[in-house]
């Protein structure tokens, strides 16, 4: 089923475009978003949660248009970057005291599960986080209101080894809880340890979204690892 | 919108803009010119803005389940609460100085502006040019406040100095009335304050939530 829908987005800047973009992400599926530095994945993030404005295209939830529906559709979406360092100097008990009240779905369990399992202190505010601990911070808010689909900016970028390993398979355990979760990166290994779908976005148009499977009977030469496809495609421009 | 001006209060907020409310209790100062309190509170106010721009405030709140709009709303309802706190200091001390201090020396003999309805009225008439020109400016771009708060001050300064020379032009005496004289004058003026306070900031607000909606975070 389909959880998330883009159609045709198109974002003008005076030296980048989003052009036509489009993908869908399902319920209980892991979709990696992929693409280098400036290809529009934090563009095209930031149009499916209506923080910037599309010139063009459409961005829909659960079958439902995210214009007219965007406080409905918010209370099901987590979101989460390592890039943006939310109340620094408030400790992270008093944030996600008040986050909590925004959400009649809000799990105090699953708050503690996870402020167990990434070992956050909840004295502790996000300035005195290391960046990897700020990413599972803003993903352990995003967990705790049992979102249905989770958007997650560069969710890995900035973590150690040890970290990715565990966030990925706190990622295969949501998709078994029928979780849609969408995130973002530019390491390659991630998507081949966990996702089901790649959409890979190059200058800001959507060069494929497929499944795994069917991206590397496409694209992958004999013997490539999905990181060797994904280098010669960039090098190579070649994404037809 | 409770749970949005309890986000504005714990999280957003410097604890200046609450320190600063006190500078309402400046309308118990004899020989100076009331009116500054106003404007030291709105600086108060100001630095909740600093402080929230630093925390990336307005994008968290943005991705929070609730319409953009809704976000400037509740900058604009943290604004009305501090300034509403200020203003209650105010109204105490112009009803201390109307009531048991009436015939004080040191109010009495005070070259500059009294404490009265016309006072409070000039009050609420800075705080809407606060809302006015400094709010409604930062959501232009919702980052930028320089310009917004050098004009809201000139346009403050000006206002003061214009509300404090009034009662020397004889026939406008009567704006320094004292105690319950000249009382229909007195919240004749007050009541216009407080309805171009009430019209800067809805008519402001309502700009700043069509201006929010457009911009890019």
């Amino acid at each position: 089923m389909s959880i998330v829908e883009v159609q045709d987005l198109v974002k003008r800047y005076p030296a980048f475009t989003l052009q036509d973009v489009s993908f869908r992400v399902d319920a209980g599926r892991i979709t990696g978003f992929i693409g280098r530095n400036g290809a529009g994945k934090t563009t095209t993030i930031k149009s499916m949660l209506n923080l910037i404005h599309p010139d063009g295209g459409s961005v829909s939830y659960f079958g439902k248009p995210l214009s007219g529906n965007e406080t409905e559709i918010k209370k099901h979406i987590g979101y989460s970057t390592g890039a943006v360092n939310w109340y620094p100097r408030r400790r992270i008990r008093d944030i996600a005291d008040i986050v909590k009240r925004f959400y009649d779905t809000w799990d105090d369990g699953a708050y503690r599960k996870y402020l167990e399992l990434f070992h956050l202190e909840e004295d502790k505010t996000p300035l005195e986080l290391s960046e990897g601990m700020k990413v599972k911070f803003n993903l352990m808010l995003a967990l705790s209101h049992r979102a249905e689909v989770l958007i997650l900016d560069e969710p890995t970028s900035g973590l150690d080894p040890f970290s990715r390993s565990e966030l990925l398979d706190v990622f295969a355990d949501l998709r078994e809880e029928g979780v849609a979760v969408f995130f973002s990166t530019h390491i390659i290994s991630d998507i081949e340890k966990c996702a089901d779908d790649i959409v890979y976005i190059s200058g800001g148009r959507i060069a494929a979204a497929m499944p795994r499977e069917d991206f590397a009977a496409r694209f992958s030469e004999a013997g490539e690892t999905l990181e060797d496809t994904m280098l010669r495609l960039e090098r190579g421009g070649d994404h037809a | 919108m409770r749970d949005l001006l309890r986000k504005e209060i714990k999280l957003s907020s410097s604890p200046l803009s609450f320190f600063f409310i006190l500078f309402g209790s400046m309308f118990l100062l004899p020989g100076y010119p009331i009116l500054c309190g106003v404007f030291f509170v709105t600086l108060g106010i100001f630095q909740s803005f600093q402080t929230a721009r630093e925390a990336n405030d307005l994008v968290f709140s943005a991705l929070l389940p609730i319409a953009k709009r809704d976000v400037v709303k509740g900058k604009y309802l943290f604004v009305c609460f501090i300034e509403g706190c200020a203003l209650l200091l105010m109204a105490a001390a112009v009803l201390l100085r109307m009531t048991v201090f009436l015939d004080s020396p040191v109010y009495r003999s005070n070259a500059l502006m009294n404490a009265n309805g016309f006072a409070l009225g000039a009050a609420f008439f800075i705080f809407g040019l606060f809302n006015r020109i400094f709010v409604a400016g930062f959501f232009k771009t919702a980052y930028k406040f320089a310009r917004p708060f050098l004009t809201y001050i000139i346009t403050a300064f000006l206002t003061v100095c214009a509300a404090e020379a009034l009662h020397h032009f004889p026939a406008l005496g009567a704006l320094n009335a004292f105690g319950t004289e000249q009382l229909g004058l007195q919240l004749g003026l007050l009541g216009a304050g407080i309805i171009s306070y009430v019209l800067m900031t809805a008519l402001s607000c309502a700009k700043a939530c069509r201006r929010f909606e457009r911009i890019d975070l």
